[in-house]
């Protein structure tokens, strides 16, 4: 009875999940060109080492790291500042709290495009604000120089994505028992004291799992970065799981592409582990 | 059982159908992919014209996103091997060596040479529309030819002469920079390597082995990189301008040169008036020159069931009256000698400035490595170059080794 009942998700995880990421491997190891049909030899590791002998590929490599990093870490320092700012009293809270949300809500073409065109050199809205207010003494080139450009994307991904972290983590405060603060300010301790000892505790299990999630989920997405500079410039933008989306999609070479997505899948795999260790202790 | 009227006149329908199915002969379905740079533009009109010629055809015409040319082919590649492909497409001469090597194509020869309006489009695109193995693939629907928009009050007030050659393009790109305004505007982003063939092809360097290595091609190309990097004619966006930015900087006079069609003329006037024209872009040193024949043209695949039905579609496209109104709608121009004979579609200096290029028109080599390095290699590449990340004779050599291994 339990797999009758367990059958209808497993085999929507099969067909979704299962068969394509077996597709994927088969591919990896296979010469499978879009032009080419009806030829896709087994070549070994072959896509394997013409990855690693490939610079972009350890440039993409340093470019995802840096990447999950930085956006994850700037989305949770905000997230958990918008987190406390929202757990307190204040008029008009619901409506900050139902606001808070719409980036997160938006699909990441739409926040790319705005993105986009509001840093745009001759048109954006960021450069002539800077200008009028004496902040620019001229316009910037912000996605045609690699520096700005990284800096922009992280921008973008870190306004869209900080809301999951401030909408998680406010429930988390919500959970922690308010006789806590009240027991630590009868024993003396500061607001400081009460934010490491009562609030970092009360939702460190909440913190955790929602950074691992995003961790997954920000290492494996392209597309905020393919909006705005489709990796570029140069590669300067270009991290792993676009330099295997750009392989397969546009050179059409899908075995190639596959094992740079399988490489990514290993790369991701520690992060994955220890969610679902997570996971089974919660 | 209680019979009612209404049950009466049901089973008499229903028994109707079976006698009159053989009478009524189900229309062929023709799917057509179509790209329109005007997003408002429609083939509705065509569509509902040939419909009425051709009772027994229904066209099912499709809009598919361009995303710089690589979107387009992508879709339309992975539908053909996917086995949901359209009847027939909107192709252009570069994707043909790879729809050639999925076998996608099918030969349209006898059509061709069976259809009575083949006269009225000439022996000139005949020639440049057969496939290397000498068949035809390609049915010729619309062209146009790169020119170089340029300022003509900016010139007059300056007093410069409208440039020729590569150093009065220099001199006058020079003259014209000043505070937020700029002399070029270059497209570093997707769909730049027309500026580039422009100045580095047209100025020494050839798609032969060993001719994009050369010292008159090195040459060449530096002094393209130079525009950016040394001479600062260009905005300091250009690495990674597209389309839309260096039209729109034309348009809103920061720049006073760049290089498009006449799939733009229109809206250039509309916003400069007669402050706009148009020349063939300026010879190089050798005096040589070459600017890119954009082609478009239609094709019938191999897989499809209804390939007479799709060639009689595309043909209509093609002839004289139907092929002015598709020009017309997709801002191009038409290939059929009738039209062209007529059009008005643009003032005349756009045409004009058109036909003059036509003897520098070329198109880079019709082989799998042009579609690597019009997509990623050439973007990514020049970006790093322009940004100096690498030097321009790096660069070249890039591109030689992708073409020439």
């Amino acid at each position: 009875m339990p797999w009758l009942l367990l059958a209808p998700a497993l085999a929507i995880t099969t067909v979704l999940v299962l068969v394509p990421a077996a597709q994927t491997i088969w591919m990896s190891f296979h010469d499978v060109v879009l032009f080419w049909p009806r030829s896709r030899p087994f070549i070994g590791f072959a896509n394997y080492l013409t990855a690693f002998a490939d610079p972009v590929f350890w440039e993409g490599l340093l470019s995802s790291v840096i990447w999950v990093v930085v956006s994850v870490g700037l989305q949770f320092s905000v997230g958990l500042a918008a987190a406390l700012l929202l757990n307190r009293r204040f008029a008009w809270r619901g409506l900050a709290r139902a606001l808070i949300v719409v980036p997160w809500a938006l699909p990441s073409v739409i926040i790319g495009l705005v993105w986009t065109w509001m840093l745009d050199f001759n048109l954006g809205l960021v450069n002539e604000l800077g200008m009028r207010l004496g902040l620019l003494a001229q316009p910037i080139p912000w996605l045609s120089q690699p520096g700005t450009a990284f800096a922009a994307v992280i921008m973008a991904v870190v306004w869209q994505g900080f809301p999951f972290f401030a909408v998680t983590l406010l429930a988390g405060l919500q959970s922690i028992p308010g006789e806590l603060y009240e027991a630590a300010s009868l024993d003396g301790a500061s607001g400081i004291k009460k934010f490491y000892h009562v609030t970092l505790p009360g939702i460190a299990g909440v913190m955790t799992t929602a950074l691992l999630l995003r961790m997954i989920w920000v290492a494996n997405s392209l597309d905020l970065i393919l909006v705005m500079t489709g990796g570029g410039p140069g590669t300067a933008t270009q991290t792993l799981p676009l330099h295997a989306f750009l392989t397969a999609w546009s050179g059409g070479n899908y075995g190639q592409g596959s094992a740079l997505a399988v490489v990514l899948t290993l790369l991701l795999l520690g992060v994955v582990v220890a969610y679902l260790i997570r996971s089974e202790r919660a | 059982m209680k019979f009612t009227r209404r049950t009466i006149l049901a089973g008499a329908t229903a028994a109707a159908i079976p006698l009159a199915a053989p009478h009524a002969q189900k229309p062929a379905t023709v799917r057509w992919w179509y790209h329109f740079d005007d997003p408002k533009a429609t083939p509705d009109a065509l569509v509902a014209g040939f419909e009425k010629q051709n009772p027994g055809i229904r066209i099912q015409a499709e809009s598919i996103p361009w995303g710089g040319g690589g979107d387009y082919d992508t879709r339309l590649y992975t539908a053909l091997i996917a086995g949901s492909g359209p009847d027939a497409a909107m192709v252009k001469f570069q994707n043909m060596p790879r729809l050639l090597e999925m076998e996608a194509l099918a030969p349209l020869d006898r059509f061709i040479d069976a259809w009575t309006a083949k006269s009225d489009i000439s022996d000139d695109l005949w020639k440049l529309h057969m496939a290397p193995n000498g068949k035809r693939y390609y049915l010729p629907l619309q062209y146009v030819v790169l020119y170089l928009y340029l300022r003509p009050d900016w010139f007059a007030q300056k007093g410069l002469p409208l440039p020729t050659s590569f150093d009065r393009f220099l001199a006058a790109a020079q003259a014209f920079t000043m505070a937020e305004r700029w002399g070029f505007g270059l497209r570093g982003g997707s769909g730049g390597h027309d500026f580039w063939a422009s100045f580095v092809l047209g100025g020494g360097a050839t798609l032969e082995k060993g001719g994009l290595v050369t010292p008159a091609a090195f040459a060449a190309n530096k002094w393209f990189i130079d525009l950016h990097r040394t001479y600062h004619v260009t905005p300091p966006s250009a690495p990674t301008d597209g389309f839309l930015q260096t039209i729109n900087n034309m348009k809103a006079g920061r720049t006073a040169m760049t290089i498009h069609h006449i799939g733009s003329a229109n809206d250039m006037v509309a916003a400069l008036g007669d402050n706009i024209t148009a020349i063939p872009i300026p010879r190089g040193p050798q005096g040589d020159g070459w600017t890119t024949y954009g082609d478009g043209s239609n094709a019938v695949f191999a897989a499809s069931r209804n390939q007479e039905a799709a060639w009689k579609w595309i043909a209509y496209l093609s002839t004289g009256e139907t092929n002015t109104a598709f020009a017309k709608a997709s801002a191009q121009l038409p290939v059929t000698t009738s039209s062209l004979a007529a059009w008005d579609a643009q003032p005349k200096r756009f045409i004009q400035a058109s036909a003059e290029s036509l003897p520098i028109a070329r198109v880079l080599p019709a082989t799998t490595q042009t579609a690597d390095f019009t997509r990623t290699v050439w973007p990514q590449t020049t970006q790093k170059a322009l940004l100096g990340q690498i030097s321009p004779d790096d660069m070249m050599k890039v591109f030689d080794k992708l073409y020439f291994g």
